[in-house]
């Protein structure tokens, strides 16, 4: 082994540890009693107990001052769809204007690109009461159309801008040679370019989930009960007589499920260089 | 031998066009939903303009009354309000900078494909899957000084008394880190998705020729990946100006007013403090900030791209 | 539910039968603690009924909004019979209390309708009541139509009630004669020391007497006993640092924060006093405070209390009420009410109220009327300090019940002494104004400089005095 190698696998290892430690250690705590947990010092020596997903799932939280409801499964369902519809709004919208900004050289399109970007630079704190008092009047408070609307400031900007970086990198030539072949401009968007550019929307929908799940915020004013995510959600075990850490970590674990299916699905797409090489080389 | 470079020299083959209106509205056709969609954020924005030009405290229903940039002047006069720029401008120079070397080291190591890198790639996301609020409260548990296990780690090797966010010193170094653990994946991915559409021909070009590594990754690689690195960049920036669930949750600005940032000010105004206009008029401050930096990242996205399309 | 049962419990409530025989004859049928209560409750909803027309409202639904705490389950466990007494239909939605304030903010803010009555504060109806978001439940009280007459308006803690009442003007003090209702004391905290009863005989050492004689236990303490630090309080950049113990101790040396000079506010947290009282406290907190106290609230204090990291703290008496179980140092808990300066005897703890408000936008106040009433009656207030944790209940009559006091003295050995001790002195000390919030979290991070050396105290607390008479100025309420 040379020198090369061995520090690339040291710059692994400690990379590797920084980022998964603590999701280890969360995952430790979720199998650890409240009290194991606020042990001093701390210890992975401990009496497992199934005790926190329990609770999470029977919806049924028993804490020293008694028995309290939580909704967490209710949550994680309302993040899911949240999240979901949002990126799939996001891709309908965004994957179109993305072409259109990277293939033609309109009048104005630079501006509009920017002036979609710029949506992004609202403060969400800024427009959060305004547009409390406008849901209220219109009747989009604690909705999900509500939401997913108001989601699109976070998800839309990011699926744009990546997907445009990758339209601009997809050659036109092989478009140019499919239409020369006779197919309709929408047969190529659909057969040739939105297929290339595949790792760029993957990633894409991958990270626009991902902000949309963990929007903090919007969801808590603009919403109530009926579409509380997790993120909301997670507060709930901060209960007055003590955090209950141990259920946090529960939660927390089971907040990554759905991310985590989705991103290794999408990881597929990631990794596939495909025709790239072939038109470039 | 390159097609481009023949594509180049000949005219280029003309796609009959049966109908020129919409050929021209096409790109038009393509974008407006989207525009259309979010253009709606433009009325609780302009509503928000407004209450920053007025007295506007709700617990003062009385007072509330248009005072033009009344807000503004005395924001400016603040000191308070000058160390929240300063801190603000700290935090996000600091997270952008370390993060954007981080992850671009990050992706370079996890490039070439095996079965560890696959595994590392996904593995390595799953902080960015974790609700940024949430994980500072599990930092906030970890570095805890009785029951933290960081705590414990740093007091193995001998560093007792390590305050992590409890003291001015080392509270920015430690929402920092905290940031770091959930955005390098962001930027991770990113440029994993950019190395990967490298073209190969370059690289393969280069290691015929014997070209050292420096000069490959400095004068090859890097301009290629610039784009990506400006994307990234630039998201990473617009959520680190605007931080706001990190510090408050870990230390709701303090300890003193160390971390109290654009949004932790803004928010400590308007929920705590009930004073909606002087909210408004820090929060349009972040926001025409935000859209000069903007504007600067993207200009310098559209030179690279300008750059790239002219020239090969 | 059979007849034998129904009438088991009506026989009670008509007072045809002593507790004693209750429970017996109760366990005799079968029936668990926690369905006995209930049907208890059930009992004494329809002996209730019996005297006052509470079914006016019939039909009608109202919506509540609450934290996620202990009252909150009180009240909930029993809803359904509060449902059955009214006829009213109730829904409700439960937030936890980090974000439950920006809720109610909110929400009233915008004035919706969304919610009819709601829990908060004494402090927040400081802002809620001048801008006009909460009704004036004086308007109820008084009328003879729309509160039960045995409901007994005189057996809530007059302090209390006293403290939930504001004109609005600043200056004016709380409860005074153009004070309107904003809201109804529902459960209360006053602050007193919580220590641990073990680690103290490890030590040898009595309950501390007052601030120095604290101070100097605290080091012993740490130093005596292993792995743990001497005092307990908050130390977050908010609020909620100011009000329990620094205030307490402050006003017991002689601090405030105003006077009223010529009927208008001043400043007075830069007095000789409050200075005194500071130093003293930033050095606690440096000799035998937990090492991170810029981070520590409620839940920090009563876990590390819980858990047995800390041998006392200086905050509300039901933080160290709810450690007494399901921790590690359940039962070794003990209390002891405090007065921080050595030469006063009597405790002066200031109080938190935990209460009940009706939204002012909201279409069916007459009805949410209903709930408060309901909630703070003497028999859930009964209720909720024997079968719950609906402590320290606002009622007399809840701490003269006999089931109360032995529930104390089995489990909680010295609260109720601790409470006697305290009551005559609790009320809040604040003086009443909308800035409240604007001056204590200022106040939060000054300590936080002082603590961190970053600011000298006299000069932090004179600074401060500077802030706030500043942005008095500004809301123009002072000249």
């Amino acid at each position: 082994m040379n020198v090369k190698s061995v520090l690339r696998a040291v710059a692994l290892t400690v990379i590797g540890l920084f980022f998964l430690f603590p999701l280890f250690w969360v995952v430790l705590m979720s199998f650890m009693s409240n009290a194991d947990i606020l042990r001093n010092p701390p210890s992975p020596f401990f009496s497992p107990t199934l005790h926190n997903y329990i609770a999470l799932v029977s919806g049924e939280l028993h804490t020293n001052v008694g028995t309290q409801t939580v909704n967490y499964m209710l949550n994680l369902f309302n993040s899911t769809v949240l999240s979901a519809f949002s990126v799939i709004l996001s891709l309908i919208l965004g994957v179109p204007a993305a072409y259109a900004f990277a293939r033609y050289k309109f009048r104005l399109g630079e501006d509009m690109a920017f002036t979609l970007l710029s949506f992004r630079f609202a403060p969400p704190l800024l427009v959060l009461l305004p547009l409390l008092m406008i849901f209220q009047s219109i009747g989009l408070y604690d909705t999900y159309f509500g939401l997913v609307w108001v989601y699109q400031l976070i998800t839309l900007p990011l699926v744009l801008w990546i997907v445009r970086g990758y339209f601009e990198d997809v050659s036109e030539d092989i478009e140019l040679a499919y239409r020369l072949d006779g197919h309709s401009w929408l047969s190529t968007f659909f057969h040739i370019s939105i297929p290339l550019a595949k790792p760029g929307i993957a990633a894409a929908a991958l990270l626009s989930f991902i902000f949309a799940w963990n929007n903090f915020i919007f969801a808590l004013i603009l919403g109530s009960s009926g579409v509380q995510p997790v993120t909301v959600g997670a507060f709930a075990f901060v209960t007055a007589s003590a955090i209950e850490y141990g259920q946090v970590a529960a939660a927390l674990v089971f907040s990554i499920m759905p991310t985590l299916v989705l991103a290794t699905f999408t990881q597929r797409y990631l990794v596939e260089g495909l025709s790239l090489g072939a038109i470039k080389g | 031998m390159s097609t481009s470079g023949v594509a180049s020299i000949s005219a280029r083959p003309v796609v009959r066009r049966r109908h020129p209106f919409l050929a021209r509205a096409l790109p038009y056709l393509l974008s407006m939903p989207a525009l259309l969609t979010c253009i709606g954020i433009m009325v609780p924005f302009a509503m928000a303009l407004w209450y920053s030009l007025e007295r506007y405290n709700l617990a003062f229903p009385t007072t509330r009354g248009f005072i033009w940039f009344g807000n503004y002047v005395s924001l400016f006069k603040d000191a308070t309000f000058w160390n929240t720029v300063v801190v603000s401008m700290t935090y996000t120079v600091l997270t952008v900078g370390l993060e954007l070397l981080l992850g671009l080291g990050i992706a370079l190591l996890l490039w070439r494909r095996s079965l560890v890198t696959n595994v590392l790639s996904v593995a390595l996301m799953l902080p960015l899957m974790v609700a940024p609020a949430i994980a500072s409260m599990m930092w906030k548990l970890m570095t805890n000084a009785n029951f933290g296990i960081l705590s414990y780690f740093v007091s193995l090797v001998g560093v007792h008394d390590f305050k992590w966010a409890s003291a001015p010193q080392s509270a920015m170094f430690t929402v920092v880190m905290v940031d770091m653990w959930v955005y390098t994946p962001f930027i991770t991915i990113l440029l994993l998705a950019g190395l990967r559409g490298l073209p190969r021909q370059p690289f393969e070009a280069a290691e015929l020729d014997g070209v050292p590594g420096s000069f490959v990754f400095f004068r090859i690689m890097l301009p290629m990946l610039l784009p990506y690195i400006l994307t990234a960049g630039l998201f990473r920036m617009l959520d680190s100006i605007q931080q706001f669930d990190i510090i408050y949750s870990m230390t709701q600005g303090g300890p003193g007013d160390t971390l109290m940032d654009f949004q932790v000010q803004a928010y400590t105004q308007a929920f705590i403090f009930t004073n909606i206009g002087r909210a408004s008029a820090i929060l349009m401050v972040l926001w025409l900030i935000t859209y000069v930096l903007s504007n600067v990242f993207v200009k310098n996205w559209l030179r690279l791209r300008e750059r790239a399309r002219g020239g090969v | 539910m059979n007849d034998k049962t129904t009438n088991l419990f009506s026989d009670y409530v008509a007072g045809r039968m002593t507790r004693r025989e209750l429970v017996t004859r109760a366990g005799k049928l079968g029936l668990g603690a926690a369905a006995a209560g209930m049907m208890l409750n059930q009992a004494m909803t329809q002996a209730m009924a019996a005297s006052f027309d509470w079914q006016k409202y019939k039909g009608k639904a109202i919506k509540l909004l609450l934290n996620k705490h202990p009252y909150t389950d009180a009240m909930l466990v029993n809803i359904e019979n509060f449902k059955k007494l009214t006829g009213l239909d109730v829904t409700y939605d439960v937030f936890p209390e980090d974000v439950y304030f920006d809720k109610v903010t909110t929400t009233l803010s915008s004035k919706s309708t969304a919610y009819d009555a709601f829990m908060t504060g004494a402090y927040q109806t400081w802002q809620y009541g001048p801008a006009g978001w909460l009704a004036d439940l004086n308007e109820f009280i008084k009328d003879p139509a729309a509160t039960a007459p045995d409901w007994n308006v005189a057996d809530i803690l007059p302090g209390l009630l006293h403290s939930d009442s504001w004109s609005g003007v600043p200056g004016e003090p709380l409860g005074g004669p153009n004070a309107k209702q904003w809201a109804l004391p529902w459960g209360f905290e006053a602050n007193s020391i919580s220590y641990n009863k073990r680690m103290f005989a490890e030590a040898k050492i009595d309950p501390p007497k007052n601030l120095p004689d604290l101070i100097e236990k605290a080091v012993k303490l740490q130093t005596d006993v292993k792995g743990i630090y001497g005092i307990g309080v908050r130390g977050s950049r908010s609020w909620a640092t100011i009000h329990p113990g620094y205030l307490s101790g402050l006003v017991s040396y002689g601090g405030a924060d105003f006077t009223l000079e010529g009927g208008k506010l001043k400043s007075a947290v830069n007095s000789p006093q409050c200075k005194a009282f500071t130093k003293l406290w930033v050095d606690m907190i440096q000799k035998a405070g937990p090492k991170n106290w810029t981070n520590y609230t409620w839940y920090e204090v009563g876990n590390d209390l819980g858990a047995g990291a800390s041998a006392m703290i200086f905050d509300a008496d039901i933080l160290g009420f709810f450690q007494q179980e399901g921790t590690k140092e359940a039962g070794n808990i003990g209390y002891q009410a405090f007065a921080a300066n050595p030469d006063k005897k009597d405790p002066t703890p200031n109080v938190w109220i935990w209460s009940l408000a009706i939204n002012a936008a909201s279409a069916n106040k007459g009805a949410a009327w209903l709930l408060l009433q309901w909630a703070v009656a003497a028999q859930q207030c009964q209720f909720g300090a024997t079968k719950a944790k609906l402590i320290d209940p606002v009622r007399q009559s809840a701490w003269d019940d006999a089931e109360f006091k032995t529930r104390l003295k089995e489990k909680y050995a010295g609260y109720l002494e601790q409470y006697t001790a305290s009551a005559p002195g609790s009320k809040i000390y604040f003086t009443p104004q909308p800035l409240f919030f604007n001056l204590t979290t200022e106040w939060a991070a000054s300590l936080q400089k002082m603590y961190a050396k970053e600011i000298g105290v006299d000069e932090g607390l004179d600074k401060l005095a500077e802030s706030v008479m500043g942005q008095l100025k500004d809301a123009g309420i002072v000249q």
